[in-house]
């Protein structure tokens, strides 16, 4: 302790105190003591009980509810469609939200400020009030069809109850956090190197390529991390927009809950989610830690 | 100076305003609790209410809406019956719709009064086919029926067989709500196992259940609705629900979708579907409904109050105001209601109200349609 206390120089009483068991340390713990016990009681602790609960049939250790969701095929098709929805919404909300971002990153003005704004505005919408107004929109008959016919345009098939009306709407509304978190990248991107690449000839894909993307990589994992997950557990839009069948999984988890009145399915259906969504999760923190250690 | 006539006019209002007072404080007021929707609670509040304390001077009643608070009127039925062991004040006199044996052992301890002709004369009129239990009262109901757009629709059908022939000569025109999200499609597929099991309703109890009969009973309605399929809304893109089924026949995307009576009627009434939208009951058999049943608890301090209260629901008023007023189906029989009424509302007159079990049947039915009829997607 003394070596670390002289080895820190001018931070060296604070730290100490940290280490030691002083009354500042004592009241740090007790401050997240609150935190960490609420989530210990209230998250960890039933999830730990739940996981063992899906294990235990009849009393005994048992993989058998592992067995019987791994080998149903209506189940593994709505685990597919909920992960290729995942995926594929997730790419296309993070592909629109660096569009925004760029163009925000080298753009200024009231134009630019607007775009930012309306950008940002799904954040302080409901999914409920996404999904009725795109049925409003998008639904037979609804104003986008409407317009098209205006045009003469007759072929109009609606997306809604078919996936693609969940995709809009995830696209639409995970557009705020990912432009966020990319516009807080990009202006970590100097000017001057910009410049630079430009001066030298460079065109613009070649300065998105080389000069942007690599800078840009763990802002857009961590944004895709965030979509992804929100997105695989989201019920509102799926549940309101969807197709019947294939089901995302946390629409037919709540079937099977209340609907079937079968809980141990239903929580062996949480709990492979839960596997999926932590794998993302893990990478998402390892994501972070690398660069808070890189910004040391 | 007050003038002679002036004089008169004032000492009326006074005499008025002081026979008012009187009488409010001799006023019996009933406390009813109702945890349905707003349209049922709406409907005690500004219709029932004068209309009962018209009918019997010296009489009101008071509504607690319970809906959504903890278990609504089960929450208030376990302090009845606490109330009755401890022979305290229950606070409560009548229950606007509730099943007694869903609070356990208050059928037992005698929570329930018992209803007849002797204590409620109107018990007379009441349609057999709604009568359970004499601690049940029912006393308006709800079915499921075909409601179409008869600009589109010249001849409505009047069989299920019908139905189908329509829907095939006229695809994407007509869709049904997932069985699991409303009762309109629920029942609608309840229907169509019906059909495939020789329109026997009878077949289906609460104690047959057994799943390899089950399977190959429902696997006949599957097969119908397999059929159906590619000629439904977006060829099988099923609504999630009541609303959004009626709401795609508001909009004109379909001409002809199940719904509850009492919904389709309400929104043609005030504008939410437009006036060429008509209801009609399938004849052969028709689609499956239920009533509501009131529940007056025997240790009311107002019994005698309770029994009038309930004796004015099942007036012809009333039960026509039901009709009118929020589209549900009369708990008396449509004989006594007024023939221009009965006229009215002919097409919907079901011959039977047929029920389906609750429990496994309703679980195997629901899980069973996912996996047969709504994954048979065949998409371009």
């Amino acid at each position: 302790m003394s070596d670390v206390a002289k080895s820190s120089g001018g931070a060296a009483p604070g730290y100490a105190l940290r280490t030691g068991l002083g009354p500042q340390a004592l009241a740090g713990l007790a401050l997240v003591a609150m935190p960490v016990g609420l989530l210990v009681t209230l998250t960890l602790w039933p999830t730990v009980r739940m996981v063992g609960a899906t294990f235990s049939v009849d009393g005994h250790f048992s993989a058998e509810r592992y067995f019987a969701f791994f080998n149903d095929a209506y189940t593994m098709a709505n685990l597919r469609y909920t992960l290729e929805m995942g995926f594929v919404s997730a790419i296309a909300a993070l592909s629109v939200s660096f569009g925004i971002a760029l163009y925000l990153r080298f753009s200024a003005g009231r134009i630019a400020t607007m775009i930012h704004g309306l950008s940002l505005f799904p954040l302080f919408v409901p999914s409920i009030i996404i999904s009725y107004a795109l049925v409003r929109f998008l639904g037979p008959n609804g104003l986008f069809q409407l317009m098209l016919e205006q045009v003469g345009f007759t072929q109009y098939r609606t997306p809604y109850l078919t996936p693609v009306g969940p995709f809009l709407a995830f696209v639409w509304e995970n557009l705020p956090l990912p432009v966020l978190v990319l516009s807080a990248g990009l202006s970590q991107v100097s000017d001057h190197a910009v410049e630079a690449a430009r001066d030298l000839g460079a065109k613009s894909p070649r300065i998105l390529w080389e000069i942007l993307l690599p800078q840009m990589r763990r802002s857009l994992l961590i944004a895709f991390a965030l979509i992804f997950m929100g997105i695989i557990g989201a019920f509102t839009v799926p549940y309101m927009l969807g197709p019947p069948a294939p089901e995302m999984m946390s629409v037919f988890m709540q079937r099977t809950l209340g609907n079937l009145q079968d809980p141990a399915s239903a929580q062996v259906q949480a709990v492979v989610l839960m596997v999926i969504s932590s794998i993302v999760g893990g990478f998402y923190i390892a994501t972070m830690v690398k660069s808070s250690a890189g910004a040391r | 100076m007050f003038s002679r006539r002036q004089f008169l006019a004032a000492s009326a209002a006074a005499a008025t305003l002081v026979s008012t007072r009187v009488s409010a404080e001799d006023m019996k007021t009933l406390q009813v609790f109702i945890d349905g929707d707003t349209n049922i609670s709406d409907w005690w509040n500004n219709i029932l209410k004068p209309a009962f304390e018209a009918a019997n001077p010296g009489r009101t009643f008071n509504v607690t809406v319970t809906r959504g608070v903890a278990d609504g009127n089960g929450t208030i039925a376990e302090r009845a019956l606490a109330a009755l062991q401890a022979k305290a004040d229950p606070q409560v006199d009548y229950f606007e719709e509730f099943e007694p044996a869903s609070v356990a052992g208050s059928i037992e301890a005698g929570l329930w009064l018992e209803t007849s002709e002797a204590n409620v004369p109107n018990l007379k009129m009441i349609n057999p086919a709604a009568v359970e239990t004499p601690i049940r009262l029912p006393y308006r109901g709800s079915q499921v029926l075909i409601a179409y757009d008869s600009a589109k629709v010249a001849n409505p059908p009047k069989t299920f067989a019908d139905l189908v022939a329509w829907a095939k000569a006229n695809p994407g025109r007509f869709t049904y709500g997932r069985p699991d999200k409303g009762g309109s499609g629920s029942n609608f597929v309840i229907r169509a196992i019906h059909e495939g099991n020789g329109k026997d309703p009878s077949l289906f109890t609460k104690d047959n259940f057994e799943p390899a009969k089950a399977e190959e009973m429902l696997q006949k309605g599957w097969a119908i609705l397999k059929d159906l399929h590619p000629f439904t809304f977006g060829e099988g893109t099923y609504p999630a629900g009541n609303s959004p089924a009626l709401q795609l026949l508001a909009q004109g995307a379909v001409d002809m979708i199940p719904a509850w009576s009492d919904m389709a009627l309400q929104a043609i009434n005030n504008g939410t579907l437009p006036e060429t939208v008509k209801v009609v009951q399938l004849q052969d058999l028709a689609l499956c409904g239920g009533f509501a049943y009131s529940a007056i608890p025997s240790n009311a301090t107002d019994l005698e109050g309770a029994l009038a209260l309930a004796n004015f629901m099942l007036s012809p008023e009333t039960q026509t105001s039901c009709v009118r007023d929020i589209g549900g189906f009369p708990g008396i029989s449509w004989d006594y209601l007024p023939a221009d009424l009965k006229a009215e509302y002919i097409d919907v007159i079901p011959v039977s109200i047929p029920t389906f079990p609750s429990g496994d049947w309703q679980k195997a039915k629901n899980d069973g349609w996912y996996k047969n009829v709504a994954t048979n997607i065949v998409r371009d």
